[in-house]
């Protein structure tokens, strides 16, 4: 399908177009053309990812200034999937235009997911698979390499040396698994293929962590420029990954990995010494000139990189007490031995960077700034050693992070210091937390280095909260309802049981037996008459592991057990995926199924139960956030006192989208149709919290149900899904032709037309009138001018 | 903040045994170590009670022999002694070298400077005993040296730290009213809309109009409060924000202009350079009426008579005038005069 927005002209890749996806682009290109942010929330299954992708290559091909697009996703089947729907646009696109064009697309993941070398790929940990690489491919072992010297490298990694640096791999669309094969055949590792081709390319996809942790995105994502267009997909959570990029936990145990690192650290110096002091000497002698020549040498393999280092610390000299390696070592050294004294506390004590280092400067004499220089100068000790087997480095590595973010942020960051695991523990096993509290600190580099920033997501309301939060400006916000031929989604709030009584998963009675027996008949109830899949989410494990026990007492599992298979999330991964596969099968062969699962746990994000996957989706409980968490209260506390956002705001605002997401699971397209049931009370008041296109699609009669009612809606419902449904009825209505969208168009145009004329025939009167007044005004003066005169 | 109130079992057994008389942490949880600066051997309580309780004695440590004192022995901060060995060095060493780096004119100097203290430290901490001791002399030599500016800058660190600290106290301080306000503010909001209500309820028990349209009248009213008194609210207090954060500042940079000025000391001639331009005045001249009688005679001076007073009056006298020239300043003053009378005039036109 071809057909213009205003002067741009788009190929989109299906014959047929939903109206939301158009005003979507059109959306989109303002706010291209604006050079702004951008918050759009566009209901879930209604192909968000390709209207994207095909606006903007449109966009990029169009206009002169081939602007690159980064998009972010959360998971690497998202990434995967926006790769297959980039590489059928282009398909597409060369079809129609009739040739190929000078384009190049790449995803990017971990090394983790990359590698090929048949030693490192085996790993389990990504962290070991990272450490283990980087000894492969460090600058200095190609030199010893090079020297004549023995030492293991990685072929995969050198081979790609003798390719020209800027054609790695040919023009095209490279899914990660086409890469993988083309890195196997050509023997060069995709993932370096990948990380340095980034400037040469027109779209890059890969994970929000390399743009968000600074850690990561300082090494990958450098060199690109000011104009890219950058999309964050799914950002319904991005607050929390910003703020998760910066906070750091640090345990007993890892402050005695990173002593052992330091003791490490030392030896290694003094071997140096005896035997090769002369490097020692090169680095001081860089130092003494700043971290920035030091910085030149740094390859694209530094052993980390600093942590949002601001550019002033960057030209700076290293202070003159860490200059020296041994004197590094010693700083550090003593550093951890003041946190591990300070871990022998067994109070709770919270408490800000500043705070934290007035009282280290008075008991270890540790000045703020060579604190902040702790992360970069252990990386250029690193380098200058020629460490290998860095991994056994990483909490050392830990701990000088923590130590240069505690030295550079004074606000929006709190230590919170927690001596015991639960209320009730009797071993102690004590936490440092260091937490971010403000996401705008993560994200603020991207907003001010890109012009245009675009968040989107299908459950992303209020979407006011986004810029508050993030501490950014939109040039357009906005929320599109769902085009439905026929109502394909049944949402409804139940408010209590067929006896009437109130069902809330509140404190007060969420254990009352009153009230877990109503949940139970919901759940037998809808067991009943849902057609295969059934999911079921509830606020927290405990809770869940509670009320499941409670119904098991009750019989109403034996019950439901009559009518599905039921399985359950558990929080480890191996045994939810199991559960999701047996699940998958017992939906697919009529069996039916009920799965169990947690609204804030791994099913709840990024797994999709489309069509017979989940036909009702069941909200026990409104999903707040365990309240009684200490850094969830500094947060909430640093949210009212920054940015004027009440706790009970936040906590309901959080709570309504991680509800939102678990419906949006069950929606995944326009011929899928599914219920949503929100059984709690409180869910009454919230419902304006929902994203627009399920609000909208709650009926004023369906908000304070009680089971029975719920039950006779959801009955009707599915009697009407039941009936045949041509896709002739959804044109023109949901889905658009090409003559539908020019009708479209046309009468928008008119429309705007006739405002235009309005405005101008109001323009004109109001003109008019106002020069009638302008005249009185004038005549009055004129007269008592005149009176005046007469007065003299 | 404080110090570890109840210390807890360590991973390394050795950790948890007096090494005099061989007592176990293990067995007895309120063991408690206690170590003296002079040596920085570890004992239990109880040892240093039995052993030095009676006056000082020697360190009962094979082969350390130190003298020590019970009034040494303190807990030490730091799980690792040599950590705590070094920081009390650091403390020695850092009363002594206190500049700042305000003192220094480039910032090369300032790490340089800083890198040759972490030498001495290590030299005190890690060197052998020869190195240690020319460390010891160094650090007491720049101390004599420099007694006056270490008072200075030791007073300097001092003020900055107070200044620091009262900051905090104003910002917690403020922190903590915009809470009460916050809280007053949403107890306040919860009045009012259950006044609404109550109101609403009234009206629908007693009058007969429509109880739908009360309803809704209602409604409304209790959400335009809500939200007027939300945007009502968001302004006065950011206010208040600012202001608290402006005082703070304020008294930031208050200390500092009047420091400077405190010092300088008070001229009563407003800056002019008194000494003469034109001539040099020396301490002795030859003079015939004065080395009569006045000079060396104790009876001319007593009364206060000084000979370089009157040698600079004399050459004062002489000298006045001498750069005045009389035309060229009067030539200067008509001017402007001149100017101000066309002014005048110009201004007289006007009425
Ligand atoms: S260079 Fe590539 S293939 Fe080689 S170890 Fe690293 S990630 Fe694996
Ligand atoms: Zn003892
Ligand atoms: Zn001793």
């Amino acid at each position: 399908m071809k057909f213009n927005i205003e002067d741009l002209p788009i190929l989109f890749p299906y014959p047929r177009i939903y109206p939301e996806q158009y005003a979507y682009m059109c959306d989109l290109k303002k706010t291209l053309d604006a050079g702004g942010h951008c918050v759009l929330e566009m209901p879930s299954g209604t192909g968000k990812t390709v209207s994207l992708l095909s606006l903007i290559v449109a966009y990029q091909q169009y206009y002169p200034e081939h602007r690159k697009l980064i998009y972010c996703s959360r998971t690497m089947s998202e990434i995967e999937k926006a790769l297959a729907e980039l590489k059928a646009l282009m398909k597409y696109r060369e079809e129609q235009l009739g040739y190929k064009e000078d384009f190049r697309g790449l995803g990017l993941t971990s090394r983790k997911n990359l590698c090929l070398h048949p030693l490192v790929k085996r790993e389990k940990s990504g962290a070991v698979v990272d450490a283990r690489c980087r000894s492969l491919t460090a600058g200095f072992v190609k030199e010893k390499k090079d020297r004549g010297e023995d030492v293991p490298v990685c072929i995969y990694h050198d081979n790609l040396d003798h390719l020209e640096p800027h054609n790695l791999i040919p023009n095209g669309v490279w899914t990660l698994d086409g890469i993988m094969r083309y890195g196997e055949e050509h023997k060069q590792c995709p993932y370096f293929t990948s990380r340095r081709m980034m400037s040469f390319c027109n779209v890059i996809i890969y994970s929000y962590h390399y743009l968000l942790d600074p850690k990561i995105a300082e090494r990958v994502s450098k060199e690109l420029s000011k104009d890219c267009i950058v999309v964050f997909d799914e950002a319904h959570n991005i607050d929390n990954v910003c703020i998760e990029s910066l906070s750091t936990d640090i345990t007993e145990d890892s402050l005695r990995k990173a002593t052992r690192g330091a003791q490490n650290l030392e030896s290694k110096i003094s071997e140096m010494k005896d035997n090769d002091s002369e490097k020692l000497m090169n680095e001081y002698a860089k130092l003494v000139e700043g971290l920035r020549d030091a910085d030149e040498a740094r390859q694209e393999d530094a052993f980390m990189s600093n942590p949002a280092l601001p550019d002033d610390l960057l030209n700076e000299a290293v202070p003159g007490n860490i200059r020296r390696a041994e004197h590094f070592v010693a700083f550090l050294k003593r550093f951890i031995e003041y946190l591990k004294t300070r871990m022998k506390v067994r109070q709770v004590i919270s408490e800000t960077p500043l705070s934290f280092l007035a009282h280290l400067k008075e008991y270890t004499f540790i000045e703020k700034k060579p604190l902040r220089f702790c992360a970069e100068r252990l990386t250029s000790l690193v380098r200058t050693l020629e460490l290998t087997n860095i991994e056994d480095y990483q909490p050392l590595q830990e701990v000088a992070t923590f130590a240069t973010l505690v030295a550079t942020y004074e606000k929006g960051f709190l230590l919170i210091l927690e001596p015991y695991e639960s209320d009730t523990a009797e071993v102690p096993n004590p936490v440092l937390h260091f937490t971010c509290l403000d996401a705008a600190i993560a994200i603020k580099p991207v907003f001010d280095r890109f012009s245009s920033v675009i968040i989107t997501s299908g459950t992303i309301s209020p979407l006011e909260m986004y810029p508050k939060m993030l501490g950014f400006e939109t040039v357009v916000q906005e929320s599109y309802s769902m085009t439905l031929a026929r109502r394909s989604f049944l949402p409804m709030i139940v408010t209590r049981g067929s006896d009437q009584v109130p069902v809330s998963s509140g404190f007060a009675v969420r254990n009352e037996p009153s009230v877990v027996r109503n949940y139970g008949n919901l759940l037998t109830e809808f067991s009943k008459l849902t057609p295969d899949g059934m999911v079921v989410f509830f606020p927290s494990y405990l809770y869940m592991e509670s009320i499941i026990s409670m119904w098991q007492g009750m019989g109403i599992l034996d019950e439901v057990w009559k009518y599905k298979l039921i399985l359950v999330e558990t929080p480890d991964a191996q045994e939810t995926s199991l559960a999701l596969e047996t699940y998958r099968t017992a939906c697919c062969n009529g069996r039916g199924a009920i799965l169990l699962c947690v609204a804030r746990g791994k099913v709840s994000e990024g797994i999709d139960f489309d069509h017979q996957y989940g036909r009702t989706v069941l909200c026990i409980g409104v999903p707040f956030q365990y309240t009684e968490s200490r850094i969830l209260k500094a947060r909430l506390e640093f949210l009212r006192e920054t940015y004027r956002i009440r706790e009970n705001d936040f906590l309901s605002f959080d709570a309504m989208r991680h509800a939102a997401q678990c419906l949006g699971r069950v929606l995944r397209g326009k011929d899928d149709y599914g219920i949503m049931v929100l059984a709690d009370k409180r869910f009454l008041k919230k419902r304006n919290q929902l994203p627009k296109w399920i609000n909208q699609a709650i009926l004023e009669s369906e908000v304070n149900l009680s089971t029975d009612m719920a039950v006779g809606s959801a009955k009707k419902f599915l009697r009407g899904m039941a009936q045949p449904f041509k896709n002739v009825d959804q044109e023109g209505i949901s889905t658009w032709s090409l003559a539908d969208l020019e009708k479209h168009k046309e009468k928008q145009d008119e429309e705007n037309i006739r405002a235009l004329q309005e405005a101008q025939r109001e323009a004109m009167e109001g003109g008019a009138i106002q020069r009638e007044v302008d005249m009185d005004e004038f005549d009055d003066d004129e007269a008592e001018a005149g009176m005046m005169e007469l007065d003299g | 903040m404080s110090r570890p109130s109840k210390p807890s079992l360590t991973d390394n057994p050795l950790d948890d045994i007096c090494p005099v008389c061989k007592s176990n942490r293990y067995l007895n949880p309120s063991l408690q170590f206690l170590i003296n600066p002079e040596c920085y051997h570890k004992m239990c309580s109880t040892c240093v009670d039995r052993i030095f309780t009676s006056g000082p004695t020697c360190c009962p440590v094979p082969r350390c022999g130190k003298t020590l004192r019970k009034r040494g022995f303190h807990q030490a901060f730091f799980g690792d002694l040599k950590i705590e060995e070094e920081c009390d060095i650091r403390k020695r060493v850092g009363d002594v070298f206190n500049r700042r780096q305000e003192d220094f004119e480039t910032l090369r100097h300032w790490n340089d400077y800083l890198q040759d203290v972490e030498d001495l430290v290590f030299d005190l901490v890690k060197g052998s005993a020869k190195t240690k001791r020319r460390a010891e002399e160094t650090l007491e030599e720049y101390r004599v040296k420099n007694l006056a500016v270490i008072e200075e800058n030791k007073k300097a660190g001092q003020e900055a730290a107070s200044l620091e600290r009262q900051r905090e106290k104003a910002e917690r301080e403020a922190a903590k009213q915009r809470r009460l306000a916050m809280a007053r503010e949403e107890e306040e909001e919860k009045m009012d809309v259950e006044k609404m209500k109550r109101s609403a309820l009234d009206r629908l028990a007693n009058s007969n109009e429509d109880a739908n349209a009360i309803a809704r009248q209602a409604q409304k009213g209790i959400l335009k409060k809500t939200s007027a008194r939300r945007t009502l609210t968001d302004a006065p207090t950011n206010e208040s924000t600012t202001s608290v954060r402006d005082s703070g500042l304020s008294i930031r940079g208050l200390k500092k202009k009047v420091a400077p000025v405190v010092e300088k000391e008070y001229d009563p001639f407003g800056g002019i350079d008194l000494t003469p331009t034109r001539y040099i005045l020396q301490d002795h001249y030859e003079n015939d009426y004065l080395a009569g009688f006045v000079k060396g005679q104790p009876t001319a001076m007593t009364g206060g008579y000084s000979l370089h007073e009157y040698y600079g009056r004399s050459m004062l006298e002489a000298f006045s005038g001498l750069g005045v020239f009389i035309e060229d300043e009067i030539a200067s003053r008509n001017q402007p005069a001149a100017m101000a009378t066309i002014k005048a005039e110009a201004r007289d036109d006007v009425f």
